[in-house]
């Protein structure tokens, strides 16, 4: 017990690393990186082209295959004309933007070196107002890299990182100072992070983010816009640190089950509005800790589906101030828990007459307003239990847990303290936002699966028929 | 065919069967006799094998303990009662218990019909009457023809009229060179299906004579066996107990062994203690006698 | 009536094989078993109550068509800990020892073949019986859950049934050694269902209030918890359908760190522990005892 508390205070200290002001280069870009460039200035074929270019032209580039390293220190459009390959060759960065106003579109970029202090990129942009879209980034340590590069457009980018461990990747995208900037339709997968660093005024938009530790994470990033991103299987969805003025809106969040596994985290982050997102599957759906910071402003949570979390929200004993209304929280283990004890007093889960659904909910609604009579308390005897011995979770999903369950239901000196209280609780789900567009195709296999499991069983009891009749086959 | 040497076997601390030694050649049919309890079922138990009992018992030259399986191949067994599965068809018990015989097809209508059970096959178990049972019994002990049949108590839940047509059919196969052993309480039935008696008392052998000579040495007159009420038995034996009679308990009654002027007598002690007496049947020795030569020369008139 | 077929047999047979006897008596104890009422009882209320569970989660998902290993599959893990091992113990239970106070027992005795071969062959059987209510129970449950609009990979349907299975073959095991001992079949079930109880409540409610009361280190309440067929199923089809333990707290996260991909290798050992260790035992006892 111990020992798993000293983890975790090791763990939240090293993620505080980063945020500590006085060395906030420790983990980020190193200044003099321009300097470091691993860019040759020998030309390649594409180089010799830039070069030749008049600032402001546009270039076509043929297709085929460019084993080179690119500089583009001018405004420029440069197109890929059908499909062009630049090959880095295993070594250093591929592409790096120095000159404001580049337009790099359509090219497949692969192939960066390994260099994880170098931080190897597939494209770098150190200026203004670059526009990277509809390419193509694989086996790559960093994907895009913005440094310094305000009011640029990331969009319609495809983001593959190395098949390395997960302590030797890089960032599939990452942004550094690079306020206003449009992060839209680019899909990034098997990396570290995509992670914003003091960027304002972010709109991160239909983003699809897979296979990475974090999907989208914000470090001092105030004013963001974070909407309609899917963030599936990765170590944690969504992170906010230190940052205000969040919207986090229609997004999906589905099996991020690292060892954290958060569908989306909220750290000391205050004015944040998290609206008509779905949290499926995760370890936690929403993680809450100190956030807000600021009591004046409530956090607040509506029109979320929160289905199938092992908790569906995880309190911190610090949360305070959150308003939790008109979500749905289905089929979640633990459907709301406090890390170590306390209660929720000081957040409130209704607002006017909208409580939440809650699929345990257990009331009834005799007027028929849509709200339950009774106000939804959740606290079973087990979840009480586990909460004070975490090892009793052993027992979960055995009908020895509904034992307990029934005494505690049933025995009212053994009923636990209510963790929360709902006063208003919804007796049917708002409507689910965020639901993935097609689902009527993947319920197939489930639909063939038990035709299988049908057909073998009858096809057992055929066997009792008797091969040659009489009154042993006809039943 | 049978041979059994020093048989002993005990329950706990009561002996059941006590160093028992005989042998029974192809061929001949064994009438194992005594009162309940003398071991005659604990001894066919013994011979199938089924019991753990010092001593040794070949069939054929077959240790029924340590190569029960092959020595039981040459066994049709015919138990006192048959608890058969509710449901089971009569056609399908018979293809299930030619298949533990190893056979690989049965012709059960024929099968049936040698035991007197033609157009029976397409019937539950359940719906046979007992006597019917005891023919499906019969005929799953014929099934694969085995040299030996063994019987225990095969008519003792039978009505009169059932046990007459089961000792006649009994009485046609134990011709043909089968090896009968049977265990019974009835001297009408040992007369006709023995040549030899096999007297057993406290689980010892007394002696062992043929069936004239056992017949002619019966002590009693006649025996009654009197039909009585499965709920009034216990207590028809204790009147006839206090009346100075010796009753046995059997399947469908008692049997009282009386002296030939006072075969009424039982009927007085029951009708005095109101327990009443459904049928009745009286099996005097002469007629035992009688059964026994008529049995003998019907043997000797086969081919 | 012709005496001549009903002379002895002169030729002398060879016994069956005992593969041939024991699936001779597999196939009568499958086909009684499916007649029987236990069954078909059995059968339906497995399948009534996985319908009811499926679609009680599919409703408390509000239509929505969302549970991931959520409710339903932690309410069919909780129905087939409850009913299957029920379904098999008495299943079990009663087999040989309704033989054996019918007399049908010593009959089949009686005829050549072999203790063992009556044993496995009732096992296999009444195997195959549980097996068809289990995939039927299941099936028709991914059915309903399919047309409810949840997605959900069959797979791990599939383990479940598999791991079910599993565990019915336990209880099985465990029900015919108890059914060798018994006199009466009534007494057999009785102790069955004793069994059942114990397994299904009280050693875990034990376990309970042994981690709560002597703060059992989680190595040791997993050890122990190895011990429990039923525990073993439940961790097992977590570990399969999630291929991690998490779920269960700090004792799951240890076995995982532990043992890793060993976890499978142990359950399976447990399991089939469960199923060998009791059947040999019966076997033992039904050629030492008498068919009586």
């Amino acid at each position: 017990m111990n020992r798993l508390r000293l983890l975790a205070a090791v763990a939240s200290l090293l993620a505080c690393v980063p945020a500590q002001a006085t060395q906030p280069d420790h983990a980020a870009p190193s200044a003099d990186a321009p300097t470091t460039s691993t860019v040759p200035t020998t030309l390649g074929e594409i180089g010799r082209r830039v070069a030749a270019a008049e600032p402001g032209a546009t270039l076509v580039i043929e297709p085929g295959v460019y084993h080179e390293h690119l500089r583009l220190t001018k405004p420029l459009t440069i197109r890929a004309g059908g499909k062009v390959i630049i090959d880095g060759g295993g070594s250093g960065d591929i592409v790096e933007i120095t000159g404001p106003d580049v337009t790099f579109q359509g090219f497949t970029v692969r192939n960066t070196g390994i260099d994880l202090d170098k931080e190897n990129a597939a494209i770098r942009v150190l200026a203004p107002r670059a526009v990277i879209k509809d390419n193509i980034v694989e086996d790559v340590l960093f994907g895009i890299d913005l440094r310094e590069a305000p009011d640029s457009l990331i969009s319609n980018n495809r983001i593959g990182g190395k098949a390395l461990d997960i302590a030797r990747r890089g960032d599939g995208l990452r942004l550094w100072r690079s306020d206003r900037t449009i992060v839209e339709d680019n899909v990034i997968h098997d990396g570290r992070d995509a992670i914003l660093w003091y960027s304002k005024g972010v709109v991160v938009r239909r983003n699809t983010g897979l296979d990475s530790r974090y999907g989208l994470h914000l470090m001092f990033s105030d004013d963001v816009t974070i909407t309609d991103n899917e963030f599936t299987r990765n170590s944690v969805g969504i992170y906010l640190m230190y940052s205000t003025g969040v919207e986090i809106a229609g997004n999906r969040l589905i099996q991020n089950r690292g060892p954290s596994g958060y569908g989306l985290g909220l750290k000391e982050t205050d004015r944040f509005v998290v609206r008509g997102n779905l949290m499926v599957g995760n370890r936690s759906g929403i993680y809450i800790d100190g956030s807000p910071l600021a009591p004046d402003v409530p956090g607040e949570f509506s029109a979320n589906t929160l289905a199938g979390n092992d908790v569906g929200i995880t309190f911190l004993p610090s949360a305070r101030g959150n308003l939790i209304y008109a979500n749905n929280f289905i089929d979640n283990f633990n459907q709301i828990a406090v890390a170590g004890r306390g209660n929720l007093d000081a957040n409130q889960f209704w607002k006017g007459d909208a409580g939440n659904f809650w699929s345990d909910y257990t009331g009834y609604d005799q007027n028929h307003d849509g709200v339950g009579d009774f106000v939804h308390e959740s606290a079973t005897l087990f979840e009480d239990l586990m909460d004070r011995e975490p090892s009793l979770r052993l027992f979960l999903f055995s009908p020895a847990q509904q034992a307990v369950e029934f005494v505690g239901r049933a025995v009212p000196a053994v009923r636990p303290e209510p963790k929360f209280t709902d006063e208003v609780p919804l007796m049917r789900p708002v409507p689910v936002a965020a639901l993935p567009a097609s689902s009527s195709s993947t319920r197939m296999p489930l639909a063939a699966g038990g035709a299988i499991l049908v057909l073998f069983g009858s096809g057992l009891l055929r066997l009792v028929r008797d091969p040659a009749g009489g009154p042993g086959g006809a039943l | 065919m049978i041979k059994i040497n020093h048989v002993s076997m005990k329950f706990g601390r009561s002996v059941a069967v006590s160093d028992a030694t005989f042998d029974i050649p192809a061929g001949d049919s064994v009438a194992l006799w005594g009162p309940n309890g003398a071991g005659k079922t604990t001894l066919i138990r013994c011979v199938l094998g089924l019991l753990r009992f010092r001593g040794s018992i070949s069939l054929d030259g077959r240790d029924v303990r340590r190569d029960g399986k092959r020595a039981r191949l040459l066994v049709g067994y015919v138990p006192q009662e048959l608890g058969f599965h509710d449901e089971l068809g009569v056609n399908e018990a018979l293809r299930f218990f030619a298949a533990l015989k190893g056979l690989d097809a049965v012709d059960t209508s024929a099968t049936l019909e040698h035991v007197g059970l033609a157009g029976h096959g397409g019937k539950r178990v359940r719906e046979l009457s007992g006597g019917m049972k005891q023919r499906l019994a019969l005929a799953i002990a014929l099934l694969g023809n085995p040299p030996v049949l063994v019987l225990d108590e095969v008519t003792a839940s039978l009505d009169a009229v059932g046990r007459a047509e089961f000792v006649g059919l009994l009485e046609r196969l134990s011709g043909a060179g089968r090896t009968l052993l049977f265990a019974s309480h009835r001297l009408d039935e040992v007369a006709t299906l023995a040549r030899r008696v096999v007297e057993l008392e406290q689980g010892r052998v007394r002696r062992i004579t043929p069936v004239a000579a056992f017949v002619a040495g019966t002590e009693h007159g006649a025996v009654l066996h009197l039909h009585i009420a499965a709920h009034a038995r216990q207590e028809a034996m204790r009147s006839l107990s206090e009346g100075g009679f010796s009753p046995k308990l059997n399947g469908v009654g008692l049997l009282v062994p009386v002296a030939a002027s006072q075969k009424a007598a039982p009927f007085r002690v029951l009708a005095d203690a109101r327990i009443a007496v459904e049928d009745f049947e009286v099996v005097t020795s002469a007629h035992a006698a009688d059964l026994a030569t008529r049995a003998r020369e019907r043997r000797e008139t086969q081919p | 009536m012709t005496t001549l077929s009903l002379a002895p047999n002169p030729a002398l047979r060879s016994p069956p094989s005992a593969l041939r006897n024991t699936l001779t008596l597999a196939r009568r104890e499958l086909r009684d078993a499916v007649r029987s009422r236990w069954f078909l009882l059995y059968t339906l209320a497995f399948t009534v109550l996985g319908l009811a569970v499926s679609f009680v989660s599919a409703a408390g998902t509000g239509g929505s068509g969302l549970s991931g290993f959520g409710r339903t599959t932690a309410g069919l893990v909780n129905l087939v800990l409850l009913v299957v091992p029920l379904m098999a113990l008495s299943a079990g239970a009663a087999s040989i020892a309704s033989d054996r106070e019918r007399g049908m027992l010593s009959y089949l005795f009686s005829q050549p073949m072999n203790p063992s071969e009556l044993l496995l062959g009732k096992f296999l059987g009444l195997a195959a019986a549980l097996l068809a209510a289990i995939s039927l129970g299941l099936g028709s449950c991914a059915l309903i859950l399919a047309w409810k609009g949840l997605r959900t990979n069959p797979q791990s349907m599939f383990w479940l049934c598999g791991l079910a299975f599993m565990l019915a073959l336990g209880m099985l095991s465990v029900g015919m050694l108890i059914s060798t001992l018994a006199r009466r079949a009534s007494v057999a079930v009785g102790t069955g269902i004793f069994v059942w109880l114990m397994l299904v409540f009280v050693s875990d409610l034990a376990l309970m209030a042994g981690a709560v009361a002597l703060r059992l280190r989680i190595e040791t309440l997993f050890a122990a918890s190895l011990v429990n067929p039923l525990q073993v199923f439940k961790m097992w089809s977590l570990h399969a359908v999630d291929a991690n333990l998490d779920v269960l707290g700090p004792a799951g996260l240890y076995a995982v760190e532990e043992y890793g991909a060993l976890l499978h290798v142990m359950f399976a050992g447990c399991m089939v522990a469960w199923v060998v260790v009791p059947l040999l035992l019966a076997s033992v006892v039904l050629s030492r005892r008498s068919p009586l």
